[in-house]
């Protein structure tokens, strides 16, 4: 059994574990969202400013989903969404001894899947992206996005549909 | 195929006959590349510790509860050292008590909330507390007084040269600078000077100047002779005679090669101040010029 101190997240310890824990994820969501990196810093500090000021009413189970609404309530209506560029973490597609008629064509193919993810709309790129960058389970991503599983499941349907649609050039 | 099997598929969901069957449509292919090109998909760079300690920052730099506290803080620190000021003003006024001076040439008689009488020789001051004195009889005395105690508690007499003390009975201070004197009249008082006590029955004068205690006698059941407009000396320096001179006609008194240590017996009035100068003049040998509100006394033999 926790102790109440170790429950209350104006504990600054507990507050902490909860800044580490979730602070790239409130980051990368709203990026995925608006493709802007600095808004996307801003939103983490908003969020958690916000959630410290409330902690004595937030539980930590309300925690995640309290974070994602304000970050995702801080932006909407207002900003307007930039291109979403991603990095690919594994070097090593590069260096292969592949043919460089292969390495064009996985260029080629890399410039396509960027284009397609920014052309899909803004809850499907999220959705998709938590789901393949940052690994969230379906249940994890409904709870931040305050939808049911189902409706995650549609959008990651619908998203991997017109990925490739687009890329097949259909 | 059921619903959203594309997203079935991505989470290991579908069956085995769904997953045959899927494997051999024309799109599988291309699902296999975008799902394996996405799982090399990075976002961008985020530091968690530099984002928390700009958070710490960020959060210490406003405080706003604190903030919200200290405007209350400064206002209870301004009421407080208000209401000590009043306090200790309150305090300090009660305590002055009543306070009553004469100015030079001015008698005053004071009739004390116990009866008791006291009449105030010229520019002299006394101060008491009305409020508490039948708990406390206390009396400070600057300048020369005569008392008529009426019998009670412990009266006392403070002087900053030294203090007297009596149940009930008739007396006179007189405190001057450098000068102590006290009369019994009546009764037994009790003397309290360079924190030596000398019991002073009825007919008895007790003398300092500067420190060399002198006994004397005073008249039994009598006052002072200044209460019949008089001042009277005996064996007194010639200074502490002027000195009085000056306080009972309001002048200023100027000499010129006199020896002020000599001696002086005698009466002087306090209402006629040219039978008052011919008083001291005469038996001192000394000549007088009178100017105004001036007087200067000089030796005779001069030339």
């Amino acid at each position: 059994m926790k102790t109440e101190s170790n429950t209350n997240i104006c504990n600054e310890s507990v507050f902490n574990s909860v800044f580490k824990s979730n602070s790239k994820t409130v980051f990368n969501f709203i990026y995925y969202k608006f493709g802007n990196e600095e808004k996307a810093n801003d939103a983490v500090q908003e969020a958690f400013v916000k959630l410290w000021e409330n902690c004595a009413k937030v539980t930590p189970e309300k925690a995640k989903s309290f974070l994602y609404t304000v970050a995702n309530n801080l932006y909407l209506n207002v900003l307007k969404a930039e291109k979403v560029r991603l990095k690919y973490a594994d070097k090593s597609l590069k260096s292969t001894n592949e043919s460089p008629e292969f390495i064009m064509e996985g260029n080629e193919f890399k410039e396509k899947l960027e284009n397609a993810l920014n052309a899909l709309p803004e809850n499907q790129r999220t959705t998709f992206l938590l789901n393949r960058i940052d690994g969230k389970k379906y249940a994890e991503i409904a709870e931040m996005e305050g939808v049911s599983v189902k409706a995650i499941e549609k959008r990651i349907h619908l998203a991997l549909k017109s990925l490739r649609e687009k890329i097949d050039g259909i | 195929m059921q619903e959203n099997h594309l997203a079935k598929w991505l989470n290991n969901e579908l069956s085995e006959e769904e997953l045959i069957v899927f494997r051999q449509s024309e799109e599988y292919k291309s699902y296999q590349k975008i799902v394996a090109a996405t799982d090399n998909l990075k976002s961008p760079d985020f530091n968690v510790d530099k984002a928390l300690l700009d958070f710490q920052s960020r959060t210490k730099a406003t405080e706003p509860k604190v903030i919200a506290m200290r405007p209350y803080k400064k206002f209870f620190k301004v009421a407080a050292a208000i209401a000590l000021l009043l306090a200790a003003s309150y305090f300090y006024v009660n305590t002055l008590g009543q306070n009553i001076t004469t100015q030079f040439a001015e008698n005053k008689e004071i009739t004390l909330p116990d009866n008791s009488e006291i009449v105030l020789n010229a520019d002299s001051n006394i101060s008491y507390d009305e409020k508490n004195w039948n708990q406390k009889r206390n009396i400070n005395l600057d300048g020369e007084a005569f008392f008529k105690v009426a019998k009670g508690e412990k009266f006392t007499v403070a002087t900053d040269n030294g203090s007297v003390t009596v149940l009930g009975t008739q007396f006179n201070v007189e405190n001057r600078a450098g000068y102590f004197e006290v009369s019994c009249y009546e009764g037994l008082v009790s003397v309290i000077y360079d924190g030596k006590e000398t019991k002073l029955p009825a007919g008895n004068s007790f003398l300092a100047i500067n420190g060399k205690i002198t006994n004397l006698d005073a008249i039994k059941n009598g006052h002072p002779s200044w209460i019949d407009k008089e001042s009277t000396f005996k064996s007194i320096p010639l200074k502490y005679v002027l000195d009085e001179f000056e306080r009972q006609h309001n002048i200023t008194v100027k000499t010129q090669d006199i020896n002020l240590d000599q001696l002086f017996t005698g009466t002087f009035s306090n209402t006629d101040i040219n039978l008052a100068l011919q008083s001291i003049s005469v038996p001192s040998q000394l000549k007088i010029k009178l100017e105004g509100t001036k007087v200067l006394f000089y030796a005779e033999n001069m030339p």
